[in-house]
Order: structure tokens, then C-alpha cells, then sequence
């Protein structure tokens, strides 16, 4: 049994006893976890290679389901439905719940095409709309003024950070009401990697968050709450600053301290 | 309907009729098989790996002489172009590699691959048969060697690129020239993947007609003779489907019938050794 | 004596590698050489002609060179969208259970012997063009119907193996924002993968152009040029095919090896097109 702690605020998400499968693996990668989700928060999930973390986030916008065999188990309870529930419209969550991957992925389209993607999706096609919402995500993804001047140019041209930020505004821009990053800044240099949490941080007050990362150091940096994770389980949830102080479980002690992973 | 509505619904046209186009695809591929299984076994019996070719209406004919003649000249053309090819493609990829000279030549022999095999028939047609002053084997199996060159030369050359350069390295350093290197450590290390080249490779080239049409042109009697004009399974086949004699388009069946499990069974065999490799 | 073997060796090996450069030389010399003489005698009306007559010693390619743009240009409409619609299948669609056997069959396919589909062209299908269009089934129709049919398992293999470049977590990327599977096809692979997909179509015409077997059964060798599709038609390969062992003269020769070299040089330069501005040699070194 995990230990969780006490979440005080509103709730995103409930994740209930959540089984996860692999289409050829024997034994469930993710073994009945739960825990909230707190509103308006960061959580980190942190953990050592191959314990499950990203199979987790994955799981929260059904990712999972673009290839074919995977099952899931359990429940996870937005707006007060299941949507691991196979009617679940998947396309809707996926406006709802937004994703940020370990490297950038621009498409090979322009900057302004880029961010206004989503948008497009659902079927805007005001111009003056889309030019709007689209400088308002680039704003709040804090990097309206390096791209400014050539939205048309190549999202490609950029650099490693910056088509990252690019990334956050894109799925940003269909404001979303959860953003789950996976090791956003795992293929960036350090100060690109410093411009994102700071980022990520500001972008709290909007939405709720959920970022993996296999660096601890940014956990405690970044998060409200963290959850530990070790082959396929929840260890333990708590507030950053208590988990990393004065963890619950041995376990948790003993990834923390660096005894292993 | 909403944008989204309109997705959904253009997404499951594009879905359905992407489907449609592999059904379509492997609609001609049972169709095809189907008529030759379905004629060519009609048409199959112990005449025709008895008899030779003879004029239509008669009792005692059969396919000998193209089963043979095809057997020559292919399996001359592999006993020359394979090694030649593996060579070839071994300088590419151990001594050539990048530069200026390896470049042109995979280039070159890329783009042969795909030229007309026609074109390499009338070439040899003028280099052989005008000179020697009449078809013959060996100007088929000199245009199916030139054809079967560039393939083997490819193959080779991304089946050695894929032995890692470490095994090399291992072999320099307990002090292995080249040559061996070469023949004792890469080769073996690209085993599989040359096999299954070569299999592919006699596959494409047996199933090739036009550059034999002018060359090594026919013979309905059965021969041996390199220097006289041989029959093979294409051109007979070509002979004998388009001619109004119905027993004729029979052993062209037949033909075709045997022809195109010959080439099946090298592909699939191409491919099973390659899995095969892979599962070790 | 190592040393000695090492040089042998070494030498050798680049010496047959360079041989496939000269024989390609060669090959282009000697139908030159050959052609000479048309080139001579008919200049530039061996292109614009379209009477060819052995009786006459008057020879035209035009019919020919006509006929094998024409058809190769039915077989190409005809084929495309079928093959990009394969590819999609096999790259987007099918199940990883469903991807090995339909690609397997779709290669199978393309090993296929040229002349076995040239039969079943003449025994199958002319009957039903005849029954469909009247006439006597065989022509130009035909031909690029049957054309289409042989190219399209090789585009089809080329133009999913461009596809599947595309790296999955560009992919994933528009899949979370709430992309179906035909806008990722439409605003990311197609666009990612756009030059290897046409290298991949150029690639085919440029094979299809050359295509001896398939088309020499059903197209009759009628050198003329018809806006009738159904009417016996003729392309450089067919001719070549039908008539080099009926020439005669030295003229009819020199004419047939002009069509064998205007036919190498249009092959070889539509394949480079497709090899050096759309394919890059992708190279794990």
C-alpha cells in the first residue's frame, strides 16, 4: 500500500487502482496505483529507469491506445467520468489534456502553423482568432518576442529550447485544463532546461500539471507534490518539500539518498 | 456537424479506402495466383520434363529443352555474377567506402538496376551475336550476368556495412591482414544477409525475358551448346502464349506455372533466412 | 607474401567494382555507335515521324515514343493513387498482426515475372476490355491497365518504406492534441516523407517506362498514334521486342538501337532525377 499524503486542494484527477498491460509483456507494467491529482499544481513523478512513470502519464491521455493489444484496468476519474471507459471520446481528452514529450517535436510546418495546429483541428478558421490566440500562447510560453518577427518562417530553424517552448505553447493554445510533460528537458542544455521549469512553474495557475523527470534535483525544484514510483508501483505521495525531507516509505529514502538507480 | 464531427467522418472515408487499396492489391495477387495454379496444374504432367518442344498437335512434346536451356543460363550467370558481384561489393564497402569513386559507382549501379533489362539485351545482341554471326547461350548469359552484377554488388555492399566496425577491429588487432578480415570475420559475420541477396538476386534475374529475346533466343530441341542459340522458360513461355495453338498456350501455362513457384519459393526462402538470422 | 595476397586482393575487388562503371559506358558507346547511322540518315524526323515502314526503309519513332509516354502515363494515374493508398494501409492502418503478411504478399507481388503478367493480361483481361470498349481488346488501354497493375506493388513497397521514416513521437505529438489518424497522415507524414514519396512515384515511372513483357502481350506493335485508347498501339519496348529479330537492313538496325538509346537515356535520366533530388541514401554508418 502507497503511502499518500493529505491533498488539501481541489482534486484534477483521481487515479483509482490503475492496472496497466503491455500488448506483449506477461505481467502489468503499472500495478493498481493511486493518487490524486491536485488542481492547479505540479506533481512530479520521479523514480528509476523502467518503473513505470511515463507508462502512468501515457495512460492519462490513452496514449496507450494507438497501438493496438494494450490494456488497461482501474479507473481514472476527470470531470466526474472514467476515461478509461472504452466509449470515452478520445479525441475530446485530448484537447482536455495535453502532452509535452521528451524532445521537441515540431512539425514540419511553419511557427505560426505550428501553435495554431490544435486550433485548426477544432475548427477555427477566423484569422484574426487564430493570430490572437496563437501570439497569446507563444506569450505565455515565453517566447513571443524571439519568433515574433518570422511566424512564417520554419518551426525547424529553431533551437532545441526553443522549439520545446514552441511545443508548450502549441498545446497550450486549445487551453487545456491538464499538461502532462515527459522529461521535457531531458534532451536540453542546462540553461534551455532553467527556461522551462521556470516555464512550467508559471503555467501552473492556469493548468494542472504533471511532469515526469528522471532528475530528482528538478522534482524538488519544480513541484507542489511528488510520487515516487518503483517497478510498477506508487511507493509514496507527498508533499515535495516533506518527501524529500522526510520521506515515508524506506524505499523512497533510500532512491533519494542515491542508494540506487 | 462540428469540425471534429468532420474529421471523424473524413478520417473513416480515408481509412475505408485506404483499406480498399490493399484490397485491391491483394485481389491481383490471389487472381494472378489463382490462374496459374489453376492452369498450370492442368497442364502439368511427366511430359513435359520428358519431351522437347515440338509443332503443335503432336503427342509426345513438353518443356525439356526450356527447363534445361533456363538451368544453363541462369545458373551460369549466378556461378559468374555472384562472386563477381560479392567482390564488387566488397570493395565498396571495406576499401572504397566514401569516397569520390565508391559513390559513382553505387550510384551507377543503383540506376541500372532499375534501367530497361531490353536495353542491356540489344547491347550484347550487338557485341556478341553480330560478331559471332548468330544467337547463342552465352550472349544470354553474358546480359543476365550484366544485370545480375548491380543487384549482388548492392546487397552485398549494406550486408557488410552491417557488421559492426568492432568485430573488424578485434580481427586487426590479433594481427589479421586484410584479406582475412575480410573473407574470415565479415563475411561470416554478413553470412545470412549475402544469402538472402543472392537468393533475391536469381530470383529477379530468372524471371527476366527481354534480354534474352535477341540473345540467346530459342531453340524448340533440346541442346547444350553454349555457342548455339538455347531455349529458357521465358521466351518459350513468351513463344508459346502467344501463339493461336492451343496446346501450345498449355505447356505456356505450364511454363509459367513452374517459373513463378521457382521464384516464390527463392524469395520466400530469401526472407526466412533472414528471419531465421534474426532470431538467433 | 601476405602483402602480396592483401594487394591482390584489394586490387581485384576494385577492379570488378569499377567494371560495373564501364560497362555502363560501354553500353551507352555502343548503341550510340550503332544508332549512328539513323541518326544520320533520319536526323531529327526520327523523333517527329511517325510512319515506320521496313518495306520502305522509312523509319519514324514517333508512334513508339508516344506510345510509351501514353501508356506509361495511363499506368501512372492509374497506379498512384492505389499504391499511396497501400502505403498508408500497411504504414498507418493495419495491426502489426495484419503489416507482415499484406506487405509480405505486396512484395511477392512485385517478384512476379513481367511476361507471367503479360499472359494474364492476354488471356484475362483483353477479353474483358474487348467485351467492355468492342474492338479487337488489345491496345493501348489494355496495356496501361496491365502497366499499372505490374508497378504498383514496387510503388506501393518504396512509398511505405518513405512513411515509415517518420519518427513516432512526431506523430504522438499530433495525436495529443486531438489529431484523427488522417490529419497526422495529411499534416505529418505525408509533408515529413514528401520527398521520399515522390523519389519513390519518379522511381517507379522510370521502371515502368522500360517495361518490356507486360505490356509487349497486349499491345499489338501498331506504329500509330491514336486518340483511340482502345486501338493496337506500340511503345519503344514493344517494338524492340517485336522487331529486332525481323530486321533486316542495316538501316532498320541503326533505327531499332536509336530507339534502344533514346529509351536507355530517358530511363537513366528519370531514375537520377528521383535518386539524387528525392532519394537520399539513408546510411547507418
Amino acid at each position: 500500500m502507497a503511502t499518500i499524503c493529505n491533498v488539501s486542494e481541489e482534486k484534477a484527477l483521481e487515479i483509482k487502482k490503475l492496472q496497466f498491460t503491455y500488448a506483449s509483456a506477461d505481467e502489468p507494467s503499472l500495478k493498481e496505483i493511486s493518487m490524486p491529482i491536485a488542481k492547479n499544481s505540479i506533481t512530479a513523478l520521479i523514480g528509476p529507469s523502467g518503473c513505470g512513470k511515463s507508462t502512468l502519464l501515457r495512460s492519462i491521455n490513452r496514449m496507450h491506445d494507438l497501438y493496438p493489444g494494450n490494456k488497461y484496468e482501474g479507473e481514472i476519474i476527470y470531470n466526474g467520468r472514467n476515461i478509461l471507459d472504452a466509449k470515452e471520446d478520445l479525441i475530446d481528452l485530448r484537447i482536455n489534456i495535453g502532452m509535452i514529450f521528451q524532445k521537441p517535436t515540431a512539425f514540419p510546418m511553419s511557427i505560426m502553423d505550428n501553435v495554431a495546429y490544435g486550433l485548426k483541428l477544432q475548427g477555427i478558421k477566423n484569422k484574426t482568432e487564430l493570430k490572437d490566440r496563437v501570439e497569446k500562447a507563444l506569450t505565455d510560453a515565453a517566447i513571443w518576442k524571439e519568433v515574433k518577427d518570422r511566424l512564417k518562417h520554419d518551426a525547424n530553424g529553431l533551437s532545441g529550447g526553443q522549439q520545446q517552448r514552441l511545443c508548450i505553447a502549441r498545446a497550450i493554445a486549445v487551453e487545456p485544463e491538464i499538461l502532462l510533460f515527459d522529461e521535457p528537458t531531458s534532451a536540453l542544455d542546462p540553461i534551455s532546461t532553467q527556461g522551462i521549469e521556470e516555464l512550467v512553474t508559471e503555467l501552473k495557475e492556469k493548468v494542472s500539471i504533471v511532469i515526469v523527470t528522471h532528475n530528482m534535483q528538478q522534482a524538488a525544484r519544480v513541484s507542489d507534490y511528488t510520487g515516487f514510483m518503483y517497478l510498477g508501483e506508487l511507493i509514496e505521495l507527498g508533499k515535495t518539500e516533506e518527501l524529500f525531507v522526510t520521506p515515508a516509505e524506506r524505499l523512497t529514502e533510500e532512491y533519494i539518498t542515491g542508494k540506487f538507480g | 456537424m462540428t469540425a471534429t464531427q468532420k474529421r471523424v467522418f473524413i478520417n473513416r472515408i480515408v481509412m475505408a479506402l485506404s483499406t480498399l487499396s490493399a484490397g485491391i492489391g491483394l485481389f491481383f495477387l490471389f487472381w494472378i495466383l489463382y490462374i496459374l495454379v489453376s492452369n498450370g496444374v492442368e497442364a502439368i504432367n511427366w511430359d513435359i520434363f520428358l519431351f522437347e518442344g515440338a509443332p503443335p498437335g503432336y503427342e509426345e512434346s513438353g518443356l525439356k529443352q526450356a527447363l534445361v536451356g533456363q538451368l544453363i543460363i541462369v545458373g551460369i550467370a549466378t556461378l559468374v555474377g555472384v562472386p563477381l558481384g560479392i567482390l564488387a561489393g566488397t570493395y565498396l564497402s571495406e576499401y572504397g567506402q566514401k569516397s569520390k569513386l565508391a559513390e559513382t559507382i553505387r550510384d551507377i549501379s543503383d540506376i541500372m538496376m532499375s534501367a530497361p533489362s531490353i536495353v542491356v539485351g540489344s547491347f550484347v545482341y550487338a557485341i556478341m551475336v553480330v560478331p559471332m554471326g548468330h544467337f547463342s547461350a552465352w550472349a544470354g548469359i553474358v546480359a543476365l550476368t550484366i544485370i545480375m552484377l548491380p543487384i549482388i554488388l548492392r546487397t552485398t555492399d549494406d550486408m557488410l556495412h552491417l557488421v559492426p566496425t568492432t568485430l573488424r577491429e578485434a580481427a586487426f588487432a590479433l594481427g589479421a591482414p586484410k584479406y582475412k578480415v575480410i573473407t574470415q570475420v565479415v563475411y561470416r559475420g554478413a553470412k545470412a544477409g549475402i544469402l538472402t541477396g543472392i537468393l533475391l538476386g536469381v530470383a529477379r534475374v530468372a524471371g527476366e525475358t527481354a534480354p534474352l529475346l535477341f540473345t540467346s533466343f530459342n531453340d524448340n530441341f533440346m541442346s547444350t551448346d553454349l555457342m548455339e542459340p538455347m531455349a529458357s522458360l521465358t521466351v518459350t513461355m513468351y513463344n508459346y502464349a502467344t501463339s493461336p495453338y492451343e496446346d501450345w498456350q498449355r505447356l505456356g501455362w505450364a511454363a509459367a506455372f513452374i517459373l513463378s513457384m521457382f521464384i516464390l519459393t527463392l524469395n520466400i526462402l530469401g526472407r526466412l533466412v533472414l528471419l531465421t538470422k534474426k532470431g538467433k | 607474401m601476405t602483402k602480396i595476397i592483401d594487394n591482390i586482393f584489394a586490387n581485384s575487388t576494385r577492379l570488378i567494382a569499377i567494371t560495373v562503371l564501364l560497362i555502363t559506358a560501354w553500353i551507352f558507346t555502343v548503341l550510340f555507335q550503332e544508332s549512328l547511322l539513323s541518326m544520320q540518315t533520319f536526323g531529327l524526323d526520327f523523333v517527329t515521324e511517325s510512319k515506320w515502314a521496313p518495306n520502305l526503309e522509312k523509319f519514324g519513332a514517333f508512334a513508339a515514343i508516344m506510345g510509351s509516354v501514353i501508356s506509361t502515363f495511363l499506368a501512372m494515374v492509374l497506379a498512384v493513387p492505389v499504391a499511396i493508398g497501400v502505403a498508408i494501409f500497411l504504414s498507418e492502418i493495419a495491426h502489426d498482426k495484419l503489416k507482415a503478411p499484406v506487405g509480405v504478399s505486396i512484395e511477392l507481388l512485385a517478384a512476379i515475372p513481367s511476361v507471367i503478367y503479360g499472359m494474364w493480361g492476354l488471356f484475362y483481361f483483353v477479353p474483358i476490355i474487348r467485351d467492355i470498349f468492342g474492338g479487337i481488346g488489345i491496345g493501348m488501354l489494355t496495356a496501361g491497365i496491365v502497366l499499372a497493375i505490374m508497378i504498383l506493388p514496387f510503388m506501393a513497397a518504396v512509398t511505405r518504406d518513405a512513411m515509415n521514416t517518420t519518427p513516432d513521437i512526431l506523430k504522438e505529438s499530433a495525436y495529443a492534441l486531438g489529431g484523427t489518424k488522417w490529419d497526422v497522415i495529411r499534416d505529418i507524414v505525408i509533408p515529413y516523407s514528401k520527398a521520399g514519396i515522390i523519389g519513390a512515384l519518379i522511381l517507379a515511372l522510370g521502371r515502368a517506362i522500360g517495361e518490356t513483357m507486360a505490356v509487349t502481350f497486349v499491345m499489338g506493335n501498331v506504329h500509330k498514334v491514336s486518340w483511340d485508347l482502345t486501338q493496337p498501339a506500340t511503345s519503344i519496348p514493344v517494338t524492340l521486342a517485336n522487331e529486332f529479330t525481323e530486321a533486316d537492313t542495316d538501316l532498320y538496325f541503326s533505327s531499332l538501337f536509336e530507339l534502344a538509346l533514346i529509351l536507355l537515356v530517358i530511363s537513366f535520366t528519370i531514375i537520377s532525377v528521383a535518386k539524387f533530388y528525392f532519394l537520399r541514401r539513408k546510411r547507418s554508418v
